[in-house]
Protein backbone atom coordinates (compact mmCIF):
# COMPACT_ATOMS: atom_id res chain seq x y z
CA UNK A 1 0.00 0.00 0.00
CA UNK A 2 1.85 3.01 -1.21
CA UNK A 3 2.10 6.06 1.52
CA UNK A 4 -0.48 8.42 -0.28
CA UNK A 5 -3.27 5.72 0.32
CA UNK A 6 -2.38 5.00 4.23
CA UNK A 7 -1.94 8.93 4.24
CA UNK A 8 -5.67 9.13 2.69
CA UNK A 9 -7.13 6.36 5.22
CA UNK A 10 -5.78 8.16 8.30
CA UNK A 11 -7.44 11.27 7.13
CA UNK A 12 -10.73 9.66 6.53
CA UNK A 13 -11.52 10.31 10.65
CA UNK A 14 -9.93 13.44 10.64
CA UNK A 15 -12.04 14.67 7.80
CA UNK A 16 -15.28 12.66 9.69
CA UNK A 17 -14.56 15.51 12.63
CA UNK A 18 -14.05 18.27 10.78
CA UNK A 19 -17.56 17.55 8.91
CA UNK A 20 -18.85 16.80 12.66
CA UNK A 21 -17.33 20.14 13.95
CA UNK A 22 -18.98 21.91 10.84
CA UNK A 23 -22.54 20.56 10.99
CA UNK A 24 -22.46 21.61 15.01
CA UNK A 25 -20.48 24.90 14.72
CA UNK A 26 -22.91 28.07 14.35
CA UNK A 27 -24.78 30.78 15.88
CA UNK A 28 -26.81 27.69 17.34
CA UNK A 29 -24.11 24.88 18.72
CA UNK A 30 -25.91 21.63 17.95
CA UNK A 31 -24.85 18.78 20.22
CA UNK A 32 -24.27 15.34 19.52
CA UNK A 33 -27.82 14.41 20.68
CA UNK A 34 -29.42 17.11 18.33
CA UNK A 35 -27.56 15.71 15.08
CA UNK A 36 -27.91 12.42 15.72
CA UNK A 37 -31.98 13.17 15.95
CA UNK A 38 -31.81 14.82 12.96
CA UNK A 39 -30.27 11.99 11.34
CA UNK A 40 -32.98 9.99 12.72
CA UNK A 41 -35.09 12.08 10.87
CA UNK A 42 -36.33 14.37 13.56
CA UNK A 43 -39.42 17.01 12.42
CA UNK A 44 -38.82 19.77 14.09
CA UNK A 45 -37.75 23.51 12.36
CA UNK A 46 -33.84 22.55 14.49
CA UNK A 47 -33.43 19.30 12.94
CA UNK A 48 -34.29 20.59 9.53
CA UNK A 49 -32.06 23.53 9.29
CA UNK A 50 -29.41 21.19 10.46
CA UNK A 51 -30.15 18.90 7.83
CA UNK A 52 -31.48 21.21 4.55
CA UNK A 53 -29.08 24.30 5.87
CA UNK A 54 -26.22 23.35 7.27
CA UNK A 55 -25.28 20.00 5.80
CA UNK A 56 -24.96 21.00 2.30
CA UNK A 57 -23.37 24.36 3.50
CA UNK A 58 -20.45 21.72 4.90
CA UNK A 59 -20.23 19.83 2.11
CA UNK A 60 -20.00 22.41 0.07
CA UNK A 61 -17.31 24.28 2.28
CA UNK A 62 -15.26 20.83 1.85
CA UNK A 63 -15.30 20.80 -1.69
CA UNK A 64 -14.43 24.32 -2.46
CA UNK A 65 -11.40 23.46 0.10
CA UNK A 66 -10.92 20.12 -1.52
CA UNK A 67 -10.11 22.34 -4.63
CA UNK A 68 -8.35 25.03 -3.50
CA UNK A 69 -5.88 22.63 -2.43
CA UNK A 70 -5.64 20.61 -5.63
CA UNK A 71 -5.52 24.19 -7.38
CA UNK A 72 -2.19 25.08 -5.08
CA UNK A 73 -0.77 21.30 -5.58
CA UNK A 74 -1.16 21.78 -9.29
CA UNK A 75 0.57 25.82 -9.79
CA UNK A 76 3.18 24.75 -7.04
CA UNK A 77 4.03 21.90 -9.34
CA UNK A 78 3.80 23.52 -12.50
CA UNK A 79 5.88 26.83 -11.15
CA UNK A 80 8.00 24.22 -9.22
CA UNK A 81 8.20 26.31 -6.42
CA UNK A 82 6.75 26.28 -2.65
CA UNK A 83 5.05 30.04 -2.83
CA UNK A 84 3.19 29.35 -6.08
CA UNK A 85 -0.29 29.46 -4.99
CA UNK A 86 -3.71 30.79 -6.71
CA UNK A 87 -3.32 33.97 -5.28
CA UNK A 88 0.17 34.87 -5.71
CA UNK A 89 -0.01 34.27 -9.49
CA UNK A 90 -2.84 36.14 -11.08
CA UNK A 91 -5.32 33.22 -11.66
CA UNK A 92 -7.22 33.60 -8.50
CA UNK A 93 -7.29 37.49 -9.63
CA UNK A 94 -8.45 36.84 -12.84
CA UNK A 95 -11.24 34.34 -11.55
CA UNK A 96 -12.20 37.03 -9.29
CA UNK A 97 -13.07 39.86 -12.06
CA UNK A 98 -14.51 36.89 -14.23
CA UNK A 99 -17.03 36.67 -10.96
CA UNK A 100 -17.64 40.68 -10.71
CA UNK A 101 -18.17 41.40 -14.36
CA UNK A 102 -20.76 37.77 -13.62
CA UNK A 103 -21.96 39.43 -10.02
CA UNK A 104 -22.63 43.20 -11.60
CA UNK A 105 -23.44 42.95 -14.95
CA UNK A 106 -27.26 41.37 -16.05
CA UNK A 107 -25.30 38.72 -18.86
CA UNK A 108 -28.75 37.12 -19.61
CA UNK A 109 -27.39 34.07 -18.58
CA UNK A 110 -27.88 31.59 -15.91
CA UNK A 111 -26.10 33.12 -13.09
CA UNK A 112 -24.48 30.03 -11.90
CA UNK A 113 -23.38 29.62 -15.81
CA UNK A 114 -22.17 33.06 -15.93
CA UNK A 115 -20.44 32.99 -13.21
CA UNK A 116 -18.48 29.75 -13.52
CA UNK A 117 -17.61 30.51 -17.22
CA UNK A 118 -16.07 33.63 -16.29
CA UNK A 119 -14.59 32.87 -13.88
CA UNK A 120 -12.54 30.19 -15.70
CA UNK A 121 -11.91 32.56 -18.40
CA UNK A 122 -10.68 35.00 -16.42
CA UNK A 123 -8.19 32.33 -14.53
CA UNK A 124 -6.93 30.94 -17.41
CA UNK A 125 -6.36 34.43 -19.60
CA UNK A 126 -4.52 35.52 -16.33
CA UNK A 127 -2.02 32.45 -15.65
CA UNK A 128 -1.39 32.60 -19.41
CA UNK A 129 -0.93 36.35 -19.04
CA UNK A 130 1.85 35.63 -16.29
CA UNK A 131 3.48 33.14 -18.46
CA UNK A 132 3.43 35.40 -21.56
CA UNK A 133 4.82 38.20 -19.24
CA UNK A 134 7.69 36.55 -17.43
CA UNK A 135 8.72 34.76 -20.99
CA UNK A 136 8.71 38.44 -22.84
CA UNK A 137 10.68 39.34 -19.74
CA UNK A 138 13.17 36.70 -20.89
CA UNK A 139 12.57 34.93 -17.44
CA UNK A 140 13.13 31.19 -17.76
CA UNK A 141 12.98 30.13 -13.74
CA UNK A 142 10.83 30.27 -11.29
CA UNK A 143 11.57 33.10 -9.26
CA UNK A 144 11.18 35.07 -12.36
CA UNK A 145 7.54 33.61 -12.85
CA UNK A 146 6.49 34.31 -9.17
CA UNK A 147 7.34 38.26 -9.83
CA UNK A 148 5.51 37.84 -13.16
CA UNK A 149 2.53 36.55 -11.04
CA UNK A 150 2.67 39.12 -8.31
CA UNK A 151 2.78 42.22 -10.75
CA UNK A 152 -0.26 40.42 -12.77
CA UNK A 153 -2.09 39.83 -9.37
CA UNK A 154 -1.56 43.68 -8.46
CA UNK A 155 -2.94 45.09 -11.23
CA UNK A 156 -6.01 42.81 -11.29
CA UNK A 157 -6.31 43.82 -8.06
CA UNK A 158 -6.71 46.98 -8.91
CA UNK A 159 -9.03 45.94 -12.05
CA UNK A 160 -11.04 44.26 -10.40
CA UNK A 161 -11.66 47.38 -7.88
CA UNK A 162 -12.12 49.60 -10.68
CA UNK A 163 -14.69 47.36 -11.83
CA UNK A 164 -16.93 47.31 -8.70
CA UNK A 165 -16.80 50.90 -8.33
CA UNK A 166 -17.63 51.47 -12.39
CA UNK A 167 -20.09 48.25 -12.98
CA UNK A 168 -22.39 48.94 -9.10
CA UNK A 169 -25.38 51.04 -9.34
CA UNK A 170 -28.60 51.51 -7.12
CA UNK A 171 -29.48 48.39 -8.89
CA UNK A 172 -26.90 46.02 -7.73
CA UNK A 173 -25.14 45.78 -4.50
CA UNK A 174 -21.40 46.45 -4.04
CA UNK A 175 -21.90 44.60 -0.54
CA UNK A 176 -22.82 41.38 -2.67
CA UNK A 177 -19.19 41.82 -4.57
CA UNK A 178 -17.47 43.01 -1.43
CA UNK A 179 -18.44 39.81 0.93
CA UNK A 180 -17.58 37.60 -1.90
CA UNK A 181 -14.21 38.73 -2.41
CA UNK A 182 -13.49 38.34 0.92
CA UNK A 183 -14.69 35.14 0.38
CA UNK A 184 -17.34 32.91 2.41
CA UNK A 185 -19.64 29.41 1.29
CA UNK A 186 -23.35 29.38 0.08
CA UNK A 187 -25.52 27.27 1.00
CA UNK A 188 -26.22 25.59 -1.84
CA UNK A 189 -29.06 23.92 -3.21
CA UNK A 190 -29.19 19.98 -3.54
CA UNK A 191 -29.00 20.00 -6.89
CA UNK A 192 -26.50 22.82 -6.77
CA UNK A 193 -24.17 20.82 -4.69
CA UNK A 194 -24.70 18.00 -6.62
CA UNK A 195 -23.48 20.18 -9.65
CA UNK A 196 -20.18 21.13 -7.77
CA UNK A 197 -19.47 17.48 -6.27
CA UNK A 198 -19.78 16.14 -10.08
CA UNK A 199 -17.74 19.42 -11.52
CA UNK A 200 -15.13 18.34 -8.55
CA UNK A 201 -15.05 15.11 -8.93
CA UNK A 202 -13.97 15.71 -12.55
CA UNK A 203 -11.50 18.22 -11.67
CA UNK A 204 -9.55 16.12 -9.51
CA UNK A 205 -9.51 13.27 -12.17
CA UNK A 206 -8.34 15.49 -14.79
CA UNK A 207 -5.86 16.76 -11.97
CA UNK A 208 -4.17 12.91 -11.56
CA UNK A 209 -3.46 12.46 -15.02
CA UNK A 210 -1.09 15.26 -14.71
CA UNK A 211 0.50 13.56 -12.08
CA UNK A 212 3.65 11.86 -13.79
CA UNK A 213 3.93 15.22 -15.45
CA UNK A 214 4.38 17.44 -12.70
CA UNK A 215 6.93 14.70 -11.15
CA UNK A 216 9.05 15.30 -13.93
CA UNK A 217 8.69 19.06 -13.97
CA UNK A 218 9.98 18.21 -10.52
CA UNK A 219 13.24 17.14 -11.86
CA UNK A 220 14.35 20.59 -13.99
CA UNK A 221 13.19 21.41 -17.40
CA UNK A 222 16.25 19.71 -18.92
CA UNK A 223 15.48 16.63 -17.22
CA UNK A 224 12.24 16.77 -17.62
CA UNK A 225 12.75 16.99 -21.67
CA UNK A 226 15.16 14.21 -21.00
CA UNK A 227 12.94 11.82 -19.83
CA UNK A 228 10.73 12.22 -22.47
CA UNK A 229 8.44 15.21 -21.67
CA UNK A 230 7.12 17.64 -23.96
CA UNK A 231 7.07 20.34 -21.19
CA UNK A 232 5.92 23.70 -23.51
CA UNK A 233 2.79 21.54 -24.43
CA UNK A 234 2.40 20.02 -20.90
CA UNK A 235 2.19 22.97 -18.78
CA UNK A 236 -0.27 24.87 -21.22
CA UNK A 237 -2.21 21.48 -19.99
CA UNK A 238 -1.58 21.88 -16.79
CA UNK A 239 -2.15 25.36 -16.30
CA UNK A 240 -5.78 24.83 -18.32
CA UNK A 241 -7.20 22.54 -15.85
CA UNK A 242 -5.12 24.30 -12.81
CA UNK A 243 -7.12 27.47 -13.73
CA UNK A 244 -10.53 25.35 -13.97
CA UNK A 245 -9.59 23.89 -10.69
CA UNK A 246 -8.96 27.58 -9.26
CA UNK A 247 -12.19 28.58 -10.95
CA UNK A 248 -14.37 26.51 -9.66
CA UNK A 249 -13.11 26.75 -6.12
CA UNK A 250 -13.67 31.27 -6.78
CA UNK A 251 -16.93 30.71 -8.55
CA UNK A 252 -18.20 28.77 -5.39
CA UNK A 253 -16.49 29.77 -2.47
CA UNK A 254 -15.04 33.73 -2.76
CA UNK A 255 -11.86 34.44 -2.64
CA UNK A 256 -10.14 32.22 -0.22
CA UNK A 257 -6.55 33.15 0.71
CA UNK A 258 -3.95 30.69 2.14
CA UNK A 259 -5.45 27.22 1.12
CA UNK A 260 -3.92 26.81 -1.62
CA UNK A 261 -0.17 27.35 -0.04
CA UNK A 262 -1.18 25.30 2.98
CA UNK A 263 -2.51 22.37 1.93
CA UNK A 264 -0.24 21.18 -0.32
CA UNK A 265 2.57 21.77 1.95
CA UNK A 266 1.23 20.05 4.94
CA UNK A 267 0.54 17.16 2.22
CA UNK A 268 4.63 17.07 1.17
CA UNK A 269 5.90 16.90 4.74
CA UNK A 270 3.44 14.00 5.09
CA UNK A 271 3.73 12.10 1.57
CA UNK A 272 6.61 13.48 -0.01
CA UNK A 273 6.79 15.20 -3.47
CA UNK A 274 5.43 12.85 -5.86
CA UNK A 275 2.09 14.11 -7.01
CA UNK A 276 0.08 11.06 -6.87
CA UNK A 277 0.09 11.04 -3.71
CA UNK A 278 0.56 14.81 -3.09
CA UNK A 279 -2.52 15.84 -5.37
CA UNK A 280 -5.30 13.75 -3.59
CA UNK A 281 -3.76 15.00 0.08
CA UNK A 282 -3.86 17.87 -0.84
CA UNK A 283 -7.63 18.28 -1.70
CA UNK A 284 -8.49 16.15 1.47
CA UNK A 285 -6.30 18.47 3.95
CA UNK A 286 -7.78 21.29 1.81
CA UNK A 287 -11.16 20.19 2.55
CA UNK A 288 -10.55 19.69 6.29
CA UNK A 289 -8.93 23.49 6.65
CA UNK A 290 -12.04 25.04 4.84
CA UNK A 291 -14.64 22.92 6.73
CA UNK A 292 -12.98 23.90 10.13
CA UNK A 293 -12.60 27.73 8.99
CA UNK A 294 -16.47 27.98 7.63
CA UNK A 295 -17.34 26.51 11.18
CA UNK A 296 -15.35 29.00 13.05
CA UNK A 297 -16.31 31.66 10.63
CA UNK A 298 -20.27 30.58 11.28
CA UNK A 299 -19.28 30.63 15.35
CA UNK A 300 -17.16 32.63 16.67
CA UNK A 301 -19.40 35.93 16.68
CA UNK A 302 -23.10 35.17 16.87
CA UNK A 303 -25.28 36.23 15.34
CA UNK A 304 -22.32 37.62 13.01
CA UNK A 305 -20.65 35.86 10.49
CA UNK A 306 -16.88 37.09 9.64
CA UNK A 307 -16.07 36.11 6.00
CA UNK A 308 -14.16 33.08 5.38
CA UNK A 309 -11.33 34.57 3.88
CA UNK A 310 -10.46 36.65 6.88
CA UNK A 311 -10.58 33.47 8.80
CA UNK A 312 -8.35 31.38 6.68
CA UNK A 313 -5.42 34.16 6.23
CA UNK A 314 -5.82 34.47 10.58
CA UNK A 315 -6.17 31.07 11.33
CA UNK A 316 -3.65 29.58 8.38
CA UNK A 317 -0.90 32.36 9.16
CA UNK A 318 0.15 31.14 12.55
CA UNK A 319 -0.71 27.61 11.80
CA UNK A 320 1.44 27.50 8.85
CA UNK A 321 4.49 29.64 10.86
CA UNK A 322 4.54 27.14 13.49
CA UNK A 323 4.45 24.36 11.23
CA UNK A 324 7.37 26.12 9.52
CA UNK A 325 9.11 26.29 12.52
CA UNK A 326 8.92 23.22 13.46
CA UNK A 327 10.08 21.42 10.56
CA UNK A 328 12.99 24.05 10.37
CA UNK A 329 14.21 23.00 13.88
CA UNK A 330 13.86 19.24 12.65
CA UNK B 1 22.32 -0.85 -34.92
CA UNK B 2 21.50 2.66 -34.15
CA UNK B 3 23.44 5.49 -35.71
CA UNK B 4 22.90 9.21 -34.36
CA UNK B 5 24.17 11.93 -37.42
CA UNK B 6 24.76 15.72 -36.88
CA UNK B 7 24.90 17.13 -40.20
CA UNK B 8 25.88 21.05 -40.40
CA UNK B 9 24.46 22.25 -37.45
CA UNK B 10 24.64 25.78 -36.73
CA UNK B 11 23.44 27.51 -33.52
CA UNK B 12 23.82 31.37 -33.29
CA UNK B 13 23.25 33.59 -29.85
CA UNK B 14 22.67 36.49 -31.08
CA UNK B 15 25.42 37.12 -33.75
CA UNK B 16 27.53 35.00 -32.04
CA UNK B 17 28.35 31.75 -33.55
CA UNK B 18 28.21 28.33 -30.98
CA UNK B 19 28.40 25.86 -33.69
CA UNK B 20 29.24 26.18 -37.02
CA UNK B 21 28.04 23.98 -39.30
CA UNK B 22 29.23 20.86 -37.18
CA UNK B 23 29.10 17.62 -38.59
CA UNK B 24 29.57 14.02 -36.84
CA UNK B 25 28.44 10.46 -37.55
CA UNK B 26 28.30 8.46 -34.64
CA UNK B 27 27.43 4.76 -33.83
CA UNK B 28 28.03 2.18 -31.03
CA UNK B 29 30.82 0.40 -29.90
CA UNK B 30 33.49 3.26 -29.17
CA UNK B 31 33.35 5.87 -26.59
CA UNK B 32 33.50 8.79 -28.12
CA UNK B 33 34.94 12.00 -26.02
CA UNK B 34 33.89 15.79 -27.05
CA UNK B 35 37.20 17.69 -25.59
CA UNK B 36 38.14 21.59 -26.02
CA UNK B 37 38.18 24.83 -24.07
CA UNK B 38 35.61 26.52 -22.51
CA UNK B 39 32.88 28.51 -24.89
CA UNK B 40 33.98 25.69 -27.38
CA UNK B 41 30.43 24.65 -28.11
CA UNK B 42 30.38 21.27 -26.34
CA UNK B 43 27.57 21.29 -24.43
CA UNK B 44 25.75 22.90 -27.40
CA UNK B 45 26.68 20.15 -29.61
CA UNK B 46 25.20 17.54 -26.69
CA UNK B 47 22.26 19.60 -26.29
CA UNK B 48 21.67 19.33 -30.21
CA UNK B 49 22.17 16.15 -29.66
CA UNK B 50 19.82 15.12 -27.48
CA UNK B 51 17.06 17.05 -28.83
CA UNK B 52 17.25 19.89 -26.16
CA UNK B 53 18.21 22.26 -28.16
CA UNK B 54 16.68 23.33 -31.79
CA UNK B 55 19.81 24.28 -34.06
CA UNK B 56 18.85 27.29 -36.32
CA UNK B 57 20.87 25.20 -38.91
CA UNK B 58 21.42 21.74 -39.72
CA UNK B 59 19.39 18.44 -38.39
CA UNK B 60 20.40 15.62 -36.24
CA UNK B 61 18.96 11.94 -37.27
CA UNK B 62 18.87 9.31 -35.42
CA UNK B 63 18.29 6.31 -37.64
CA UNK B 64 17.40 8.52 -40.33
CA UNK B 65 14.58 9.85 -39.08
CA UNK B 66 15.23 13.64 -37.74
CA UNK B 67 15.01 14.42 -34.06
CA UNK B 68 12.55 16.91 -34.42
CA UNK B 69 9.85 14.83 -35.86
CA UNK B 70 10.36 11.97 -32.81
CA UNK B 71 7.68 11.69 -30.25
CA UNK B 72 8.91 13.59 -26.76
CA UNK B 73 8.16 9.89 -25.42
CA UNK B 74 10.10 8.23 -27.47
CA UNK B 75 12.90 10.60 -27.67
CA UNK B 76 13.18 10.47 -24.02
CA UNK B 77 13.06 6.50 -24.36
CA UNK B 78 15.72 5.88 -26.76
CA UNK B 79 18.31 8.98 -25.94
CA UNK B 80 19.53 9.38 -22.41
CA UNK B 81 20.99 12.90 -21.25
CA UNK B 82 23.30 12.93 -18.04
CA UNK B 83 23.11 17.44 -17.24
CA UNK B 84 26.35 19.06 -16.03
CA UNK B 85 24.61 19.70 -12.88
CA UNK B 86 20.92 18.07 -11.69
CA UNK B 87 19.34 19.80 -8.37
CA UNK B 88 15.29 18.88 -8.56
CA UNK B 89 12.65 21.46 -6.99
CA UNK B 90 11.21 18.76 -4.66
CA UNK B 91 13.45 16.87 -1.93
CA UNK B 92 13.02 13.11 -4.48
CA UNK B 93 14.30 10.42 -2.65
CA UNK B 94 17.31 8.24 -4.64
CA UNK B 95 14.28 5.52 -5.24
CA UNK B 96 11.92 8.48 -6.76
CA UNK B 97 14.56 9.58 -9.11
CA UNK B 98 15.19 5.84 -10.02
CA UNK B 99 11.72 5.25 -10.84
CA UNK B 100 10.48 8.89 -12.26
CA UNK B 101 13.37 7.39 -15.12
CA UNK B 102 12.07 3.63 -15.01
CA UNK B 103 8.20 5.66 -16.23
CA UNK B 104 9.93 6.15 -19.36
CA UNK B 105 9.76 2.61 -20.14
CA UNK B 106 5.69 2.10 -19.07
CA UNK B 107 4.78 -2.19 -19.11
CA UNK B 108 8.37 -3.44 -18.45
CA UNK B 109 8.52 -5.11 -15.56
CA UNK B 110 11.64 -3.02 -13.42
CA UNK B 111 12.28 -3.62 -9.72
CA UNK B 112 13.62 -0.92 -8.50
CA UNK B 113 15.62 -2.59 -5.14
CA UNK B 114 17.18 -4.65 -8.33
CA UNK B 115 18.10 -1.34 -10.20
CA UNK B 116 19.29 0.02 -7.01
CA UNK B 117 21.79 -2.84 -6.35
CA UNK B 118 23.29 -2.96 -9.97
CA UNK B 119 24.32 0.84 -9.49
CA UNK B 120 25.77 0.14 -5.94
CA UNK B 121 23.11 2.17 -4.95
CA UNK B 122 21.60 -0.43 -2.40
CA UNK B 123 19.86 0.82 0.91
CA UNK B 124 19.59 4.15 -0.10
CA UNK B 125 16.23 4.38 -1.78
CA UNK B 126 14.45 5.77 0.63
CA UNK B 127 16.90 8.52 1.24
CA UNK B 128 16.39 12.28 0.28
CA UNK B 129 17.86 13.62 -2.07
CA UNK B 130 19.82 16.75 -0.06
CA UNK B 131 21.17 14.09 1.94
CA UNK B 132 23.26 11.52 -0.52
CA UNK B 133 26.81 12.42 -1.97
CA UNK B 134 28.10 13.97 -5.25
CA UNK B 135 29.25 10.20 -5.99
CA UNK B 136 26.03 8.79 -4.99
CA UNK B 137 23.57 11.46 -6.37
CA UNK B 138 25.74 10.85 -9.78
CA UNK B 139 24.94 7.07 -9.78
CA UNK B 140 21.34 7.64 -8.85
CA UNK B 141 21.39 9.82 -12.29
CA UNK B 142 23.32 7.10 -14.37
CA UNK B 143 20.73 4.46 -12.37
CA UNK B 144 17.44 6.81 -14.37
CA UNK B 145 19.54 7.43 -17.08
CA UNK B 146 20.24 3.85 -17.85
CA UNK B 147 17.25 2.32 -16.95
CA UNK B 148 15.41 2.94 -19.81
CA UNK B 149 17.99 1.08 -21.90
CA UNK B 150 18.65 4.25 -24.46
CA UNK B 151 20.28 3.70 -27.98
CA UNK B 152 22.68 6.58 -27.16
CA UNK B 153 23.73 8.10 -23.91
CA UNK B 154 24.74 11.56 -23.77
CA UNK B 155 27.05 13.16 -20.60
CA UNK B 156 27.69 16.24 -19.51
CA UNK B 157 30.98 16.66 -17.85
CA UNK B 158 29.48 14.06 -15.52
CA UNK B 159 32.69 13.48 -13.46
CA UNK B 160 32.76 16.81 -12.70
CA UNK B 161 32.08 16.53 -8.92
CA UNK B 162 33.54 13.72 -8.28
CA UNK B 163 36.73 12.24 -7.24
CA UNK B 164 39.27 10.32 -8.58
CA UNK B 165 37.72 7.13 -7.98
CA UNK B 166 34.25 7.52 -8.54
CA UNK B 167 35.11 9.47 -11.87
CA UNK B 168 37.38 6.34 -12.93
CA UNK B 169 34.10 4.31 -11.40
CA UNK B 170 31.79 6.26 -13.43
CA UNK B 171 33.75 5.87 -16.96
CA UNK B 172 33.91 2.35 -17.12
CA UNK B 173 30.59 2.39 -17.01
CA UNK B 174 30.56 4.42 -19.60
CA UNK B 175 32.47 2.46 -21.29
CA UNK B 176 30.64 -0.85 -20.59
CA UNK B 177 27.32 0.77 -21.98
CA UNK B 178 29.47 1.98 -25.05
CA UNK B 179 29.66 -1.58 -26.49
CA UNK B 180 25.76 -1.50 -27.03
CA UNK B 181 24.78 2.08 -27.27
CA UNK B 182 26.01 5.18 -28.60
CA UNK B 183 28.17 7.13 -25.64
CA UNK B 184 29.43 10.46 -26.17
CA UNK B 185 30.93 12.04 -22.83
CA UNK B 186 32.21 15.64 -22.69
CA UNK B 187 35.18 16.01 -20.43
CA UNK B 188 37.38 18.69 -19.56
CA UNK B 189 40.32 16.15 -18.13
CA UNK B 190 41.89 15.30 -21.10
CA UNK B 191 44.23 12.94 -19.35
CA UNK B 192 41.26 10.83 -19.01
CA UNK B 193 39.66 11.40 -22.55
CA UNK B 194 43.25 9.80 -23.68
CA UNK B 195 43.14 7.06 -21.31
CA UNK B 196 39.41 6.13 -21.25
CA UNK B 197 37.75 6.89 -24.92
CA UNK B 198 38.29 5.29 -28.09
CA UNK B 199 37.44 8.18 -30.38
CA UNK B 200 37.81 12.46 -29.19
CA UNK B 201 36.21 15.04 -31.06
CA UNK B 202 37.90 18.38 -30.35
CA UNK B 203 35.91 21.46 -30.69
CA UNK B 204 37.55 24.70 -30.81
CA UNK B 205 35.11 28.10 -31.74
CA UNK B 206 31.99 26.28 -32.61
CA UNK B 207 33.98 23.74 -34.90
CA UNK B 208 35.25 20.26 -34.36
CA UNK B 209 39.23 20.60 -35.76
CA UNK B 210 39.96 17.30 -34.80
CA UNK B 211 37.82 13.94 -35.17
CA UNK B 212 39.86 10.50 -34.89
CA UNK B 213 41.10 7.93 -32.60
CA UNK B 214 41.78 8.79 -29.36
CA UNK B 215 45.79 8.23 -29.48
CA UNK B 216 45.69 10.60 -32.41
CA UNK B 217 43.85 13.40 -31.69
CA UNK B 218 45.50 13.25 -28.05
CA UNK B 219 48.96 12.81 -30.22
CA UNK B 220 47.88 15.69 -32.54
CA UNK B 221 49.72 19.47 -32.22
CA UNK B 222 46.18 21.26 -32.92
CA UNK B 223 45.43 19.92 -29.08
CA UNK B 224 48.27 22.27 -27.94
CA UNK B 225 46.94 24.97 -30.34
CA UNK B 226 43.59 24.98 -29.37
CA UNK B 227 44.33 24.60 -25.50
CA UNK B 228 47.49 27.01 -25.30
CA UNK B 229 49.60 24.58 -23.49
CA UNK B 230 52.49 22.42 -24.10
CA UNK B 231 51.39 18.53 -23.55
CA UNK B 232 53.76 16.21 -22.93
CA UNK B 233 53.26 12.61 -23.88
CA UNK B 234 54.91 9.28 -22.66
CA UNK B 235 54.16 6.23 -20.55
CA UNK B 236 54.11 5.27 -17.20
CA UNK B 237 56.91 3.00 -15.53
CA UNK B 238 55.91 -0.86 -15.70
CA UNK B 239 52.63 0.27 -18.15
CA UNK B 240 51.91 0.76 -21.59
CA UNK B 241 49.05 3.40 -21.13
CA UNK B 242 49.99 6.52 -22.63
CA UNK B 243 49.53 9.65 -20.58
CA UNK B 244 49.96 13.07 -20.98
CA UNK B 245 51.58 15.66 -18.89
CA UNK B 246 50.42 19.44 -18.82
CA UNK B 247 53.01 22.07 -19.05
CA UNK B 248 51.87 25.42 -19.05
CA UNK B 249 53.18 27.65 -22.14
CA UNK B 250 56.01 29.92 -21.56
Amino acid sequence: MSAAVRALIRLLPLLALALLFGVSAGHDWAGPTRLLQALGGAEDLRARLLLEWRLPRVLAAALVGSLLGLGGAIFQGVFRNPLAEPYLLGSAGGAAIGATVALLVPLGLPSALALGGLSFAGAWGATLLVLAVARGAGARDAAGLLLAGVAVAAMLGAIRSFLMLALSDESVSLQVVLSWTLGGIQTPTWSGLAWLAGLAGLAIGASLTLARGLDLLGLGDDQAEAFGLDTDRFIARAILVGAAVVALAVAYGGLVAFVGLTAPHIARWWVGPRHRGLLPVSAAIGAILVILCDGLARAVLPPAEIPLGLVTAAAGGPFFLALLRRRLRA
Amino acid sequence: MSRLRADSLTVMAGTRRLLDAVSVDLAPGALVGLIGPNGAGKSTLLRCLAGLLRPGGGAVTLDGAPLADLPSRERGRRIGYLPQSFQPAWDYTVGEVVALGASRRPGATLRIPDLLRDHELTGLGERRWSQVSGGERARALLAATLVAEPDVLLADEPGASLDIGHRIDLMRRLRDWSRRSIVVVVLHDIERAALDCDRLLLLEEGRIVRDGAAATVAGSPDLDRVFGIRFERGSLAGGADAVLMLERRP
